[in-house]
């Protein structure tokens, strides 16, 4: 091999130590029986490796692209009281998450956990593809840029997903510390969680309404835990002919190279995902973004897509060059002309070109027939486009700089060879018990019922909201925000867009949620799961969607799992994912996982509270059966679906009014999944005139909403609500029992919904009034009544002048 | 090397502005009653007085709201270098911010694509920066926090105070 344009790195010699050395000092990340598999395979071949192959390897390797610790071996023991278990897994998604997609067998499943995104079918012809992904680490050391390359990379796995999907909407989702919070209680070295908040929320926002790709679903959660370590979740939604959902490399393709030039952006992304955040993270990891380059690669990737002139196509993310054309090529294997990549500056060395990542960037195999007519095309656009290389049918890896070979890897080593980790994993369940009964004079619930409303995991999001543009293509028929006029803005549960102007003439609708609480993850990791499932199914079939119909996308970040407590509370989520999909019906076809949401400070490791994002993706067969949350009319009547528990843990008012102990709430699939399928047939025969689900803040949170959204009031009669056990009024208003929705009725309705309802359990708990919010317990001789506005404004105050 | 400043007039709306001074009295910073903000670019290129006015006022100023001024910057001998004059009440603090070398400057990429098209095709460099002023009593220390709490990250940017 060629010395001149790469180092010779030695490690034919080295001891253990030495190894752990030159994998920390290289920030590779590899772990000691990695190196020393890369050292083995080496050593057979007598030659040390040079820098490009190390640097591949460990891209290759890496957690981001890799996902070891999931797919490794974990010895999990369970504790539970004096019960222990002890079970041994050999790849905890393939045993959890995958099972329930492949044992559900959803025929409208059309590309699960394989490509860029997962893919279910819109109609004949056409599918929709859907994915989230996570920028934490780059977003906590530059906000805007970290963000803004966190919207473009996931609008590029659309892009990339098949052969191209249109993008059709985004989600975004953060998890920041609290914006209110002291400067001199923030660390030095990082910055205040309001400075986080407005760079992260300004950098979304400029990359996707530069994109022109509506922004229409989302949530913020603030939690202290998060004040050193955002948590930044994309999504991007497209749609895709269903003939154009496979790919495939044939030896003699050409690598096309797409987008932007490369620079020293983002060197070390994917391992550096894989390492806590210090004060000496690496700078090279921040990535700047340039929408208006991705905006043209979306317009020519489309355009060459339509006239069938590539097989195959993916994005250049997290490992650069070396993670999409070595993906591409695993199969065939490739060789790579790696001065040929258009640099932005002179001086980088050939493992720079190979692993930077450079944003902007898509891969091609390009039959070589079509060289020139695709050439064209991308000119056209102006988009800068190289043929860098070949796919060949050797197996291997082949890097040349000039005459110059850097670098010649067996295919199967690079993909298969990466030795399986063990990891022990613990959890110790932890016996919930209920709070003493919280007994509350009127005075303080009425208190406690505007301080729920302004907690800033209740609060109205506008001022984020309205930064994005969410009707940009004009297909959004279900809005983020919903309220009876433009002064009025309440908080919609779930987004309908309706794709009419790439399927002409439809009225089906694509429907968006989510659903995330980490508090309750504090105590149950598995409730916080099955909870975020049914809060995301809850939202979507608030709009109007079939619960039928209806797929998932996981999204985990976890704190350091290589700490057993850690990843013992993943399992445990992973478990709930396994039991809620089978139980509601509803497959995962995507998902991703960030792993090591930890910072060290001062000798200190403060790990984050775990955060598991649900996303939904269904299809509606009819967008003019759809429905908003606030309340139609005066007159009409309000009805809570589902029963009411004493569920007071992990919830917002506890959280304020420092109730002790109290149980997680519970999800009962048996129970929610018929009231689910019920509403929908309701709404399919307008007998709903707006529904709402109960999640946060419980019963009162979701009355007041769906009162003041539509300017009107409504009386609530907390007696009449069935509960399942002795519950106090305030218990029963803030209680976060899942599985409930309360929805609006007109009189003349109401015989027809109680024949839809009868086998359900529901309360007739009051009317939609003119203009007060009034809970009153005749029982207990209690009456809360605020007027609508003044509940809108202490709802809409805390984060309205950032 | 030519520095063009975009300047708000003054019957406009500042929004930028606004923004930092609010962000100033959330870190509790009492002492400055006024701030200003302008974006800066460095055009290094072979220009003609003339060219760069167009490409001030054409490309880079709404000619309505704003308005520019052209610094041709030239390497001053050592010998006529001026001693820092003694600022004046009236006078303000500037800060200037700008990208650390190598870090991707988007913003210069499309200036120089929208010069091309302004039929100027000379060989350029741009680099992008914005300029901070304030008005009020505050010392040099205070205005580094400013500039690094609020107006800059030194993971990607640096600062200079004049």
């Amino acid at each position: 091999m060629n010395t001149l344009n790469c180092k010779i790195i030695e490690i034919l010699s080295l001891t253990d130590i030495r190894l752990i050395q030159l994998s920390r000092d290289n920030t590779l990340s590899l772990s000691l029986r990695e190196m020393k598999t890369l050292q083995n395979y080496f050593q057979k071949l007598q030659r040390n490796p040079t820098d490009v192959e190390l640097e591949t390897i460990a891209q290759t390797w890496s957690e981001h692209c890799k996902h070891k610790t999931l797919t490794g071996h974990i010895e999990y023991i369970q504790e539970q009281g004096n019960h222990r278990t002890k079970t041994k897994y050999d790849n905890i998604l393939k045993e959890t998450i995958f099972k329930a997609t492949a044992e559900l067998a959803k025929p409208w499943c059309l590309s699960v956990f394989k490509d860029n995104a997962g893919i279910i079918e819109f109609d004949e012809q056409n599918a929709v593809a859907f994915k989230v992904e996570t920028h934490n680490h780059p977003s906590a050391l530059e906000p805007y840029g970290g963000s803004a390359t966190g919207i473009g990379g996931v609008i590029r796995d659309i892009l990339g997903v098949g052969l191209g999907a249109k993008p059709l909407a985004n989600t975004d989702v953060f998890c920041f510390g609290n914006p209110n919070a002291e400067q001199e209680d923030i660390p030095s070295d990082i910055h205040h969680p309001k400075r986080i908040m407005k760079g992260v929320v300004s950098g979304v926002r400029d990359y996707g309404n530069r994109m022109g790709i509506p922004t229409v679903n989302g949530a913020l959660y603030f939690d202290d835990g998060y004040t050193a370590n955002p948590l930044v979740y994309c999504g991007t939604m497209g749609i895709i002919e269903k003939n154009k959902i496979e790919k495939r490399v044939e030896p003699g393709d050409l690598v096309l190279l797409v987008g932007g030039k490369t620079g020293r952006d983002g060197i070390h992304g994917a391992t550096f995902s894989s390492i806590r955040l210090n004060k000496e993270s690496d700078v090279r990891a921040v990535q700047i973004g340039n929408p208006i380059v991705e905006k043209k690669v979306l317009d020519a990737l489309l355009k060459a897509r339509d006239l069938n002139l590539y097989r195959a196509l993916t994005d250049c993310g997290a490992g650069g060059l070396s993670s999409s054309v070595g993906e591409l090529g695993e199969k065939t294997g490739v060789k790579v002309q790696l001065e040929k990549v258009p640099l932005k500056y002179e001086g980088l060395s050939p493992w720079e070109i190979w692993i930077s990542e450079a944003q902007e960037r898509m891969v091609l195999a390009v039959p070589a027939k079509n060289k020139n007519k695709i050439l064209e095309i991308f000119k056209q656009e102006e988009v800068e486009a190289v043929f860098i290389g070949e796919f060949t049918n050797d197996k291997r890896l082949t890097l040349y700089y000039n005459e110059d070979m850097v670098a010649d890897i067996d295919m199967e080593f690079l993909h298969d060879g990466i030795p399986k980790p063990l990891r022990l994993a613990r959890h110790k369940i932890i016996h919930e018990i209920r709070q003493k009964p919280v007994k509350m004079s009127e005075e303080k619930i009425a208190k406690s019922l505007k301080a729920v409303l302004s907690d800033l995991n209740v609060c109205s999001k506008e001022w984020v909201i309205r930064q994005y543009d969410h009707e940009v293509q004009g297909q959004t028929v279900v809005k983020p925000l919903q309220g009876s006029s433009i002064e009025i803005s309440g908080p919609g549960d779930a987004a309908v867009i309706n794709p009419f102007t790439i399927v002409e003439g439809t009225k089906k609708g694509i429907v968006l949620s989510c659903g995330m609480n980490p508090q309750y993850g504090k105590i149950s990791p598995y409730k916080m799961a099955a909870s975020a499932i049914e809060e995301a199914l809850r939202n979507a079939v608030c709009v109007g969607a079939d619960i039928k119909k209806i797929a998932l996308l996981d999204n985990f970040c976890w704190g350091n799992t290589s700490r057993p407590e850690i990843l013992g509370s993943l399992i445990r989520a992973a478990f709930a994912c396994y039991d809620m999909s089978k139980a509601f019906g509803a497959p995962f076809i995507s998902g991703k996982d960030s792993l090591h949401n930890e910072y060290s400070m001062d000798g200190a490791r403060y790990s984050i509270p775990a955060a598991l994002l649900i996303s939904a993706i269904g299809v509606i067969e009819d967008i003019s059966k759809t429905i908003t949350m606030p309340f139609k009319e005066k007159g009409n009547k309000v009805i809570l679906l589902g029963l009411t528990r004493n569920e007071l843990g992990g919830s917002v008012f506890s959280k304020i009014n420092k109730v002790k102990e109290g149980m997680i709430p519970d999800v009962y699939p048996q129970e929610s999944l018929l009231i689910m399928e019920q509403i929908h047939s309701a709404i399919s025969k307008n007998i709903i005139q707006s529904c709402h689900d109960l999640s946060e803040g419980g019963l009162a949170v979701a009355a007041s909403e769906m009162a003041f959204s539509s300017n009107l009031g409504v009386k609530i009669n907390i007696d009449a609500v069935q509960c399942k056990e002795r519950i106090l009024p305030a218990e029963i208003l803030f209680s976060e029992s899942n599985g409930r929705f309360l929805v609006e009725v007109k009189p003349q309705d109401f015989a027809e919904f109680t024949n839809i309802f009868k086998k359900t359990i529901y309360s007739e708990i009051g009317a939609v009034e003119s203009e007060n919010i009034i809970f009153e317990s005749p029982k207990h001789n209690l009456s809360i009544q605020y007027s609508s506005k003044e509940l809108y404004e202490e709802w809409t105050r805390p984060l309205k002048n950032l | 090397m030519y520095k063009i400043e975009i300047k708000t007039r003054q019957q406009f709306k500042n929004s930028n502005a606004e923004s930092i001074l609010e962000e100033i009295k959330g870190l509790s910073i009492t002492g400055i009653n006024k701030t200003n903000y302008s974006p800066l670019y460095f055009i290094d290129a072979d220009l003609t007085a003339d060219e760069a006015k167009t490409i001030a006022s054409q490309l880079l100023a709404d000619q309505i709201t704003q308005e520019w001024t052209i610094i041709k910057e030239k390497p001053v001998p050592p010998d006529k270098k001026q001693a820092a004059e003694p600022k004046m009440a009236s006078q303000p603090f500037s800060i200037e911010v700008f990208y650390k070398k190598g870090v991707t400057d988007t913003a210069a990429e499309s200036v120089i694509k929208a010069v091309k098209d302004l039929g100027i095709t000379k060989e350029m460099k741009v680099k992008t920066g914005h300029k901070y002023y304030f008005w009020g009593d505050v010392s040099l220390e205070v205005l580094g926090t400013i500039a690094k709490k609020i107006l800059s990250n030194n993971i990607i940017q640096e600062y200079k105070i004049n």
